[in-house]
Parts: structure tokens; C-alpha cells; sequence
């Protein structure tokens, strides 16, 4: 038997894949989280209002889906309604996160695969390479910081925010700030545009010299935005089933009933499916189950790819092109929610503890994410962190053994096989540091 | 524009962390014409550390026996070793230490066949290897991170949070209770310890732009102890804090000690304390912080 590891870089935190082939067949290929955060253990006993600046610490590149599920499961638990243009706030901020997701997945984790680079930053020896190589390393964090900048503006601090709290938020969005905001993304929306325009062609010039773009079976997809309103900030999920419809709807506080979560004796990640079927979440589990954005350039990007690749589309490299649609869309929608007025009325309402159980759920850009609490004597009993990257977890191995299927042979192992392990694994985009308890 | 081969060779080696510092380095680019960046597996495929490394950030704290290979691996090929972020400077929030109600279920539960152990807590670097320069901070603002690999000798740092904060301190506005975050939208102009936020600002080391204060979130003391409570007993520090909400509010001392006793402000006064309690930790003088 051989067993090959391959260790990964460009995804969040510390993973490997391994593949183990007897006699020419692959008979196992598994992903494995190496580390174990321990945050369902680590918040045990503290008092319930604090764990609202613990949990986005999970993950630096999901902390703002993790303090915005927090303060809603509180919310729930405590039986608060935050003001209005508090949720607005947070939808703002909420997209933020994703155009800072999807531009650092495009750009800094997927790119390079495009053009067999080791990274954005490598710097080419030619001068002409050189100056096309810093030009595009330079529009893509330019992209990129417009969501770290909303984050700053919505959130407060820039990776752990704060200005999400139980009731509302602590500050709204002056109009001088949210001007000056609107000015950016009006002019860094054309670069955007024709940065994902060019990450599509990479992807079909690769996909032609690959042959593939990582076909693999239909699965059950999950999000938890709606079919005509993409709104982050939700309130249920929302399942595909295999043959391609909308077939559950289900509230938060009902995800026992619908999704089992597993221990791994090979991983720190556990796994979760659909009543047993293999699911996907995120982007492409959006893509398939959105109708309609409501903003214009997204929505023609929505068109093109359904008739590019049919709809529900289900092969794996899809997951980045639906990246850039959406990178796309948060660039619009934020623009037009920053033009309404984000300054004026209540941003926080007055609230009083007490025990229970709560859920809170957002769509991260990994797909939906819940926090349940038990709360009791205000402290936290038990919390269970139900993480986008682990609904994936199995679709993940699936898509690896297609690859890895795909590439052994009895002439030998080819080397395409490694990157095509990184190429599945990135367009998962899997987030390893919330992956584990 | 320089080759490669002219810029001083910076890597990057994350261990148990969030990736957050690795995401604030990523929102500076003023360091990538400065320095040839050979390895940072978040956003470089390399997975060798190579030899000659001029300087290294180590962000995340040793939670795994892999980190601590890698970690003593990093510091013997690299001249300049730099510890960014609380984690690497205190083992961070996920550090379970002793006495934690969760710790043994957690230690119980935390075997896999064929990966990584986990150690009986995260510990800080410097338990280990020699560091530079101490970049804290959940996370170091971007700002600081070029200070750091720039201009470390002439850095200014703003001593305490307060500092840049810019909220009034009122005499006549006594809070009798720490119940700021439950009554509403706190006022924009006014100090949060007046309006009865525990906020650690007045012993916080600055530098950050008191980014969470101003927005009014109190400050959990992320960047770790200003200048003067370095290295001092954790029981000073906690005085001093006492000293502040008793000369400002009217707050009962037992409230006070036992929101200061909090497991929320334990994550980041862990990098107060820790300093002083583990005898196994190197001096960390204020020349080394940023």
C-alpha cells in the first residue's frame, strides 16, 4: 500500500489530505484538520455576556460571522429585537466580510493555481512578468481592503469587531463616512469587475488544459440565504436536494432534526450531513439556490453562468467562479445600502439577562453558521459552534477520491495530482481553525 | 523595482492561532516591496523553511508537539525573530490553563490517530526560544506590524489606550455599577468607565488607535500591559485597575474584583499576569515591545 500526504498551504490554519493507493486503486483520501482549538470547551462557565468577544477568536478570517451569530444567539436567549438599522448595520458588515473572503480566496488563495505560481507575491524574474505580476497583486488587495474597510466602518476594530453587541449596535455609520465609502467602491467596482472577468478566463484557460472542471456527482447543498433576497444577516436555512430542487426549510433551532454531526478518528473536524446525504455549503450552494440578486452587474453574472453551466451547476471548480459573482454583488449591494441612511434612529436597545437556551445563525462565507447556547445562573453551560466548513467535510473527501481517481493509474501516480488536491481543497475554501470544537 | 534576490528573505510561521494576525499583515501592502516573503503557507505554497530567514514573525501560541518543532526549526534559521499577537505572547485565548473547569474533557478528547498531539496548555514562545521583538495585540493593528518590521528603534507607541481615545473623563458622572453594555447606545463624547463600561484602557498598552473604544466598546486589554506594569506582580496591575474605577465611579469594590476576576478580561490579562507567574519566561523589557 502507499500512502502519500500532501501537506496544504493557502486555506486558513493547518490541514493535510491523505491518499492511500493499493494495487493502482485508490481506496481512501481524507482531509484532515491537525489541530484542535477547543472553544466548546474553553467557554464553559463564563458569563454568558462575554462570550460575545471570545468566539470571534475561533477564526481571524470568519471572526465577523462568529460575533454576529453570537450576539444573536444571546439576542434569542434573552428575547431582545435589536432596532431595525441595527440589522442593517450588521448586513453591511456582513458584507464586508465577504468581499474580504472572496477577494482573498480569488486573489491570494486560487489565482496562483490559474497561472502554476506559488503565490500572489512571487515576484517574476522578467520585467514585463515583474510589472504585470505587481499590478495584479496590487489591484487584488486594493479589492480586497474595500471589505476590510467596511468591516472597520460596520464592525469597529478590523478583524475581531466589536460594534455588534447584544441589543444593536454601539454606533451607527456617519454620512461624511459612509460618502467617502460609496466613493471608493464606485471607483474600485470597474477593477473588480475586470479582475473577476480575467480569474474567468484563467479558469477556462486551465480547465482547458486540465480537461476538467472537477466533475463529481450531484450532492444536497445548504445556504442560508433566501431565493430572491441574499441577505447575510438570515433567519433559516434553506436545502437542495439532489435532483435539484428546494425540498427543506428549516429554523435554526431545528438543525438536530435535519443535520448529524460527527467526531473524525482521522481529523480534528468533524463531519455533518443531511439526514445522512452528503451536502455543500457555500458559494456554489448559494449560486444554486439564488433566483435573483437585485443588483444589476451580479445578476448578469448569475445569467451567464446558468447558461454557461446549467443551474443547480455541481462541478467542483464552480465554487470559484460563483466566488467572484458574489464578490461582486457585496460590492454593489454595500454601495447601495451605505446611500440609505445608516446614521439616524435607535442603534441599541436597553436589555436585560437571563437564562434559556438561544441559537444564532448567519450566513458566513463558508456557508451557514449557528451558535447554540445553554446559559445557566449567567453562565454559559454549553455552547456548540455548528460550523460551514464541517457541512463540507464530506463532500470535500468525495471530491479528492474523483481526483485522485482521476490521476492514478496503472502507468503510475500522476503529478498533476497534487495540484489538483490543492485545487479541490481551495475551492472548498475550508476555514480549518473554526473547523474543530 | 529591486530582484528578489536583493530583499531581506521574511517568512512568516503561523502556529495555533486564528490566522487574524496573518489577515491584519495582509492588509498592509507597504511591507511586499520591502522584503522577499519565502514562506507564509497562508497565501505561499512552500512548506520548507528556508535557511538564512533575515526575519521571522511567529504569530499563534505552541498548542501542538508540531508547533514546537516548527517554532525551535524557525528560530534556529532566522536572525530576527519577532512574536506578533497574543497568542504567541501568552498562549492566547484557547490556552485552557490549569484550573479551567473544561480542561481535562478537553485534554480527554483531543486525541487522533496519526496527527499532532496536543500539549497540556498553549504556551507563549519565549518559553522556548529567544525573541527579538514583542509585537502585541488581538491583532496588531497594520499599522503596528509596519512599525515593527520598519522602524522598530524609533517606534512611538502611545503609552496607554486612553492616550488615543479621545473620550472625557467627567468628575460628576459616577456610575454606581458596570452595567454600560445593557443600557443602550453609549454617548459618543464621554469616558465608558463613567458611563459603567469595565474598560481596561486606562492600563492598556496603546499604539492601536483605540479603535474599540472610540466606536464604544470597552477595551479588553489586547495589547497587554503599558510600560509601567511590565514584569510587575499581577496583583499591581490589578491594583492599579481597582485604584481607577474606585477614584472614578461608585461601583461596590466587590463588583469591581469580581468583574476584574472575569475569564473575559483572563484572556488578555493572561498576557498581564502570565509575565510575571512563570518563572520560566525571559524578562520582557519595554525596548522589545512595540
Amino acid at each position: 500500500m502507499t500512502t502519500i500526504t500532501y501537506p496544504l498551504s493557502r486555506i486558513e490554519g493547518h490541514a493535510r489530505v491523505v491518499i492511500d493507493i493499493h494495487d493502482d486503486e485508490v481506496f481512501r483520501a481524507d482531509f484532515q484538520a491537525m489541530e484542535m482549538r477547543g472553544f466548546s470547551y474553553y467557554v464553559q462557565g463564563i458569563p454568558a455576556e462575554q462570550i460575545t468577544v471570545i468566539v470571534p477568536r475561533i477564526c481571524g478570517v470568519c471572526s465577523t460571522a462568529h460575533q454576529v451569530a453570537s450576539v444573536k444567539a444571546l439576542e434569542d436567549l434573552f428575547g431582545i429585537t435589536p432596532p431595525p438599522l441595527a440589522c442593517e448595520i450588521r448586513e453591511v458588515l456582513l458584507l464586508g466580510q465577504l468581499i474580504q473572503n472572496q477577494a482573498t480566496s480569488l486573489f491570494i488563495f486560487t489565482m496562483p493555481d490559474r497561472v502554476n505560481a506559488s503565490s500572489l507575491f512571487e515576484i517574476a524574474e522578467t520585467p514585463e512578468a515583474k510589472a504585470r505580476q505587481f499590478s495584479l497583486a496590487q489591484m487584488s488587495l486594493k479589492i480586497r481592503k474595500i471589505g476590510t474597510d467596511l468591516i472597520s466602518l460596520a464592525g469597529g476594530q478590523f478583524i475581531h469587531p466589536i460594534k455588534t453587541v447584544i441589543g444593536g449596535v454601539t454606533s451607527s455609520i456617519p454620512r461624511e463616512k459612509a460618502d467617502a465609502m460609496i466613493k471608493t467602491i464606485e471607483e474600485l467596482l470597474p477593477m473588480a469587475v475586470d479582475l473577476v472577468d480575467n480569474y474567468w478566463q484563467m479558469s477556462t484557460e486551465m480547465v482547458d488544459r486540465i480537461g476538467t472542471w472537477g466533475d463529481d456527482e450531484p450532492t444536497y447543498y445548504l445556504a442560508s440565504t433566501e431565493a430572491d433576497s441574499f441577505r447575510l444577516n438570515s433567519k433559516r436555512l434553506r436545502v437542495m436536494c439532489n435532483e435539484g430542487r428546494e425540498c427543506h426549510t428549516f429554523a435554526p433551532q431545528e438543525y438536530e432534526n435535519y443535520l448529524t454531526i460527527e467526531e473524525s478518528d482521522y481529523s480534528y473536524a468533524g463531519t455533518s450531513s443531511f439526514q445522512g446525504h452528503i451536502m455543500r455549503a457555500n458559494s456554489l450552494a448559494r449560486i444554486n439556490l439564488t433566483n435573483s440578486f437585485g443588483t444589476p452587474k451580479a445578476d448578469a453574472y448569475l445569467k451567464r453562468f446558468g447558461e454557461a453551466y446549467g443551474k443547480p451547476a455541481h462541478a467542483i471548480l464552480f465554487f470559484d467562479l460563483c466566488r467572484g459573482i458574489e464578490l461582486v454583488y457585496a460590492l454593489e449591494k454595500a454601495k447601495q445600502m451605505l446611500e440609505t441612511d445608516l446614521q439616524h434612529g435607535e442603534a441599541m436597545v436597553r436589555y436585560a439577562p437571563r437564562d434559556g437556551i438561544g441559537f444564532g445563525l448567519v450566513e458566513a462565507p463558508r456557508g451557514p453558521l449557528i451558535h447554540r447556547y445553554e446559559v445557566e445562573n449567567g453562565l454559559i453551560k454549553k455552547a456548540d459552534f455548528i460550523i460551514p466548513t464541517v457541512h463540507n467535510m464530506l463532500a470535500i473527501r468525495r471530491a479528492l477520491m474523483v481526483a485522485a481517481k482521476r490521476y492514478v493509474s496503472p502507468e503510475g501516480i500522476s503529478n498533476e495530482l497534487s495540484r489538483a488536491v490543492g485545487r479541490v481543497v481551495r475551492a472548498f475554501d475550508p476555514c480549518i481553525a473554526c473547523a474543530t470544537k | 523595482m529591486e530582484t528578489p534576490s536583493d530583499l531581506p528573505k521574511f517568512a512568516v510561521l503561523q502556529l495555533s492561532g486564528c490566522s487574524g494576525c496573518e489577515v491584519s499583515l495582509l492588509n498592509s501592502d507597504e511591507w511586499i516591496s520591502n522584503f522577499n516573503l519565502v514562506y507564509m503557507p497562508l497565501v505561499v505554497s512552500t512548506h520548507k523553511l528556508p535557511e538564512d530567514i533575515e526575519v521571522l514573525l511567529v504569530s499563534g501560541g505552541v498548542r501542538t508537539d508540531e508547533d514546537l518543532h516548527n517554532l525551535h526549526k524557525g528560530a534556529s534559521r532566522s536572525k530576527k525573530l519577532i512574536a506578533v499577537g497574543t497568542c504567541a505572547l501568552s498562549g492566547g485565548i484557547a490556552q485552557i490553563p490549569e484550573g479551567h473547569i473544561s480542561r481535562e474533557s478537553y485534554l480527554d478528547s483531543s486525541h487522533r490517530l496519526r496527527l499532532p498531539s496536543m500539549l497540556p496548555r498553549a504556551y507563549p514562545i519565549d518559553k522556548f526560544v529567544h525573541v527579538d521583538l514583542y509585537l502585541p495585540g488581538c491583532p496588531p493593528t497594520p499599522e503596528l506590524f509596519i512599525t515593527a518590521l520598519k522602524e522598530a528603534e524609533n517606534a512611538r507607541i502611545a503609552s496607554i489606550v486612553c492616550q488615543e481615545c479621545g473620550r472625557k473623563k467627567l468628575t460628576n458622572m459616577r456610575p454606581t455599577s458596570i452595567s454600560g453594555p445593557r443600557s443602550g447606545t453609549p454617548d459618543p463624547e464621554i469616558c465608558l468607565i463613567n458611563q459603567g463600561y469595565l474598560c481596561l484602557g486606562t492600563s492598556t498598552r496603546g499604539g492601536c488607535g483605540a479603535l474599540c473604544t472610540r466606536p464604544g466598546h470597552a477595551c479588553v486589554g489586547c495589547r497587554g500591559p503599558a510600560n509601567p506594569y511590565l514584569n510587575k506582580d499581577p496583583e499591581f496591575v490589578l491594583d492599579n485597575l481597582r485604584r481607577v474605577f474606585t477614584r472614578m465611579t461608585d461601583i461596590p469594590i466587590e463588583e469591581i474584583n469580581a468583574a476584574l476576576a472575569s475569564p473575559w478580561l483572563s484572556l488578555f490579562l493572561g498576557q498581564f499576569t502570565d509575565y510575571t507567574q512563570d518563572q520560566s519566561l525571559p524578562q520582557r523589557t519595554k525596548e522589545k515591545m512595540i
